[in-house]
């Protein structure tokens, strides 16, 4: 499987691994990041920590959906969560009608409950009714939107003004929304690492059969996985309900840009290699992005297919990305100058 | 996975219509199950309503379907190979735009524009053969390009389709409901390619055996990339019918045939690990999610509830699908 870890084992040539701690697997996503920074304080002229720390109130809320995107993709082929866009539009919903009568805090728990009960609806369709995923969370994203469209006919109310501060406040500069995000993605990293839920849903997205003969419950964690990303999103979406307000679209964007994330971050796709950090440069890159693209002044028709090439040309780059940028670089001219002579058969397709 | 159904038996290389039609009624025809759902929602919707039963209430009924079943033969194609496209909707809306300005104002250049994303299509296919990335994220990349240039063409719906387009749109023979005509054409064009040429069965083979098929002399970047050419050319098709009924381009037209097409080719038969393609069982699956849409809106369900009850629906025809599977092989 080219599914396979990259993390450089003990028998390695020493040189090899020197490179790969040189060159993570987020290296190419912070390189865009820098050069989209350096392009965004070029149009604009002003001080480089100003267009960071505007993204920074964005980013957030992506890295929050982003993250529940990479582990159900960590999964391995064919588990990806497109009701993630959906549940963000509930959610903020739910924030806000549950926060008008009960506080901003069991807004907020309503918002997490209600994406857990949209990933609960996923969950049974793959685990009960053995759906295929795509299907599964599709499905759910349309009994999602009627839901939305049910709490927004009955809702009228704002988001409640202590979340509003909330999710406003600065730290030192820095958003409050983005220091508890990032304490959130070092708990994703340790869980990830260190404890048995994180590394069996890394195992069964290397190859599940072996983990299930392993003895390892991949129901049980491909269920949780689901339920996570869920939860992840209604938190994305009760937080922004405050941010920005709640409305039927607000989701919307969040499904291409998680996937796009996750992607872009160095997140192998074909699953087994959660990269966490990887979010966070990726998020940060789309975010400062869109607003150079907006700088520049650029339809939206524009935008849209510049963000489309550039997710097609950072997966056909980064596809065979083993860890190295030099390797990367090699395969993709290998790959685009010797057509036929070493086509290997693809195993990280989508099931 | 190849069945029974596709090995040659003996000297004969296909099986004959009695042998298919006893290891049919066997094994359980793929195509079953989206044929008794599609004729539960029939009698359903009869009951509601009589008139659908008529000749312009199967034409009303069906016209919708007629892009949605060639999409879905598109999408068959590609899910035969293994991948999967993400971008149908975007695609087909952007065709309706191009239908309704381009192709109106200069026909060469509209006719240039539809060749090129027949182009793009076999690069896609190059791109996702050579390299070995995902379908899904290529073509969930490529559904914002579409979207863009769509929206850069005609940033609000409206445009006016040529003539000869909007003729045919309006075309109704006396004897058969126009729909049924255009959706047997495309299910057997389909059936052709997929199922009785050659090509169709390197489809399936670089779906299911890729490693035989290139030890047999095919090129796996050639074959992909006239799997990807040939579901091109029948989007832009479906694009076009959706653009001679409605009579003008709109992006979001289709919005949500991703999701459709795919089920549709599950519902009739299809998989997503490749190797299968049920041009007919996709047909019935494209005209059963067709169907329920008619069906909502016949038992007057609250607008909101619409897309639920759409979803819930295709939940448990799937449910149903794997269910019956189950009990065949048990």
């Amino acid at each position: 499987m080219t599914s396979a870890p990259t993390i450089a084992t003990p028998t390695q040539h020493p040189a090899v691994e020197r490179i790969r701690t040189l060159w993570p697997a987020w290296g190419w996503s912070l390189v865009g990041t820098l050069v989209v920074l350096v392009a965004v304080i070029g149009v604009s002229g002003g001080s480089p920590l100003q267009p960071l720390s505007q993204a920074l109130t964005l980013v957030p809320y992506l890295v929050l959906v982003a993250i529940g995107q990479m582990l159900v993709i960590t999964l391995g082929p064919g588990n990806i969560d497109v009701s993630v866009g959906t549940n963000v539009s509930m959610a903020s919903y739910a924030s806000v009608a549950v926060g008008a009568a009960a506080g901003p805090g069991a807004g907020l728990a309503a918002a997490v409950g209600a994406g857990l009960a949209a990933a609960a609806c996923s969950v049974i369709a793959i685990l009960v009714l053995r759906i295929p995923p795509i299907i599964a969370t599709l499905a759910t994203s349309l009994i999602v939107s009627s839901a939305t469209l049910m709490l927004a006919d009955a809702n009228r109310s704002g988001a409640p003004a202590e979340l509003r501060s909330f999710v406003n406040a600065r730290v030192l500069g820095v958003p409050l929304t983005a220091v508890l995000v990032a304490i959130l993605t070092v708990a994703v990293v340790i869980v990830l690492r260190r404890t048995r839920f994180g590394l069996a849903v890394v195992a069964t997205g290397q190859n599940s059969v072996a983990a299930a003969k392993a003895g390892l419950p991949t129901r049980t964690v491909t269920g949780v996985t689901y339920l996570i990303s869920g939860a992840l999103a209604g938190l994305a979406g009760g937080l922004l309900a405050a941010f920005i307000s709640p409305s039927t679209s607000l989701g919307t964007s969040y499904l291409l840009d998680s996937v796009a994330v996750v992607v872009i971050g160095g997140t192998l796709i074909a699953g087994g290699r959660p990269v966490p950090v990887g979010v966070w440069t990726g998020a940060l890159f789309f975010v400062l992005l869109s607003g150079l693209l907006n700088l520049l002044g650029l339809s939206v028709g524009a935008q849209n297919i510049l963000k489309g090439l550039l997710v097609v040309l950072v997966v056909v780059i980064s596809s065979a990305a083993t860890g190295t940028g030099r390797s990367t670089v090699r395969r993709l001219r290998a790959s685009l100058t010797l057509p036929g002579t070493t086509t290997k058969q693809r195993n990280n397709t989508d099931g | 996975m190849t069945t029974a159904l596709e090995r040659p038996r003996g000297a004969s290389a296909l099986p004959g219509a009695a042998t298919r039609i006893r290891t049919g009624a066997v094994q359980g025809s793929p195509a079953v199950l989206s044929i008794v759902a599609m004729i539960a929602i029939v009698i359903l919707a009869a009951v509601i309503q009589p008139g659908v039963l008529s000749m312009n209430g199967i034409t009303l009924m069906l016209t919708a379907a007629v892009p949605l079943v060639l999409a879905t033969q598109a999408q068959m194609i590609i899910m035969a190979v293994g991948d999967i496209d993400l971008g149908v909707g975007a695609l087909l809306g952007l065709v309706t735009v191009i239908a309704a300005t381009v192709l109106t104002t200069s026909p060469a250049l509209g006719l240039a524009m539809l060749a090129g994303i027949v182009v793009v299509y076999a690069l896609l296919g190059f791109i996702i053969q050579r390299r070995g990335v995902p379908s899904i994220i290529i073509t969930l990349g490529m559904s914002f390009v579409w979207l863009g240039l769509g929206l850069e063409l005609l940033p609000t719906p409206g445009g006016q389709t040529p003539e000869w387009l909007s003729a045919i749109g309006q075309w109704r023979p006396e004897l058969i409901p126009a729909p049924l005509v255009l959706i047997a054409v495309a299910t057997v064009v389909a059936w052709l390619i997929a199922r009785r040429s050659r090509f169709g069965t390197r489809l399936r083979a670089l779906g299911s055996q890729p490693a035989t098929l290139e030890k047999l002399g095919w090129s796996l970047v050639r074959t992909r990339m006239a799997a990807y050419a040939v579901a091109a050319v029948l989007l832009i098709l479906a694009g076009l019918v959706m653009a001679s009924q409605t009579r003008s381009g709109d992006v979001n037209s289709a919005g949500n045939f991703a999701l459709m097409t795919i089920a549709a080719v599950i519902l009739g038969g299809g998989n997503f690990a490749g190797g299968r393609a049920f041009p007919v069982g996709a047909a019935f699956g494209a005209i059963t999610l067709g169907l329920i849409t008619v069906l909502l809106s016949l038992v007057s369900l609250p607008s909101s509830f619409q897309s639920a009850a759409q979803g819930l629906i295709v939940l448990a025809v799937l449910a149903g699908r794997v269910i019956t599977e189950r009990f065949i092989r048990s």
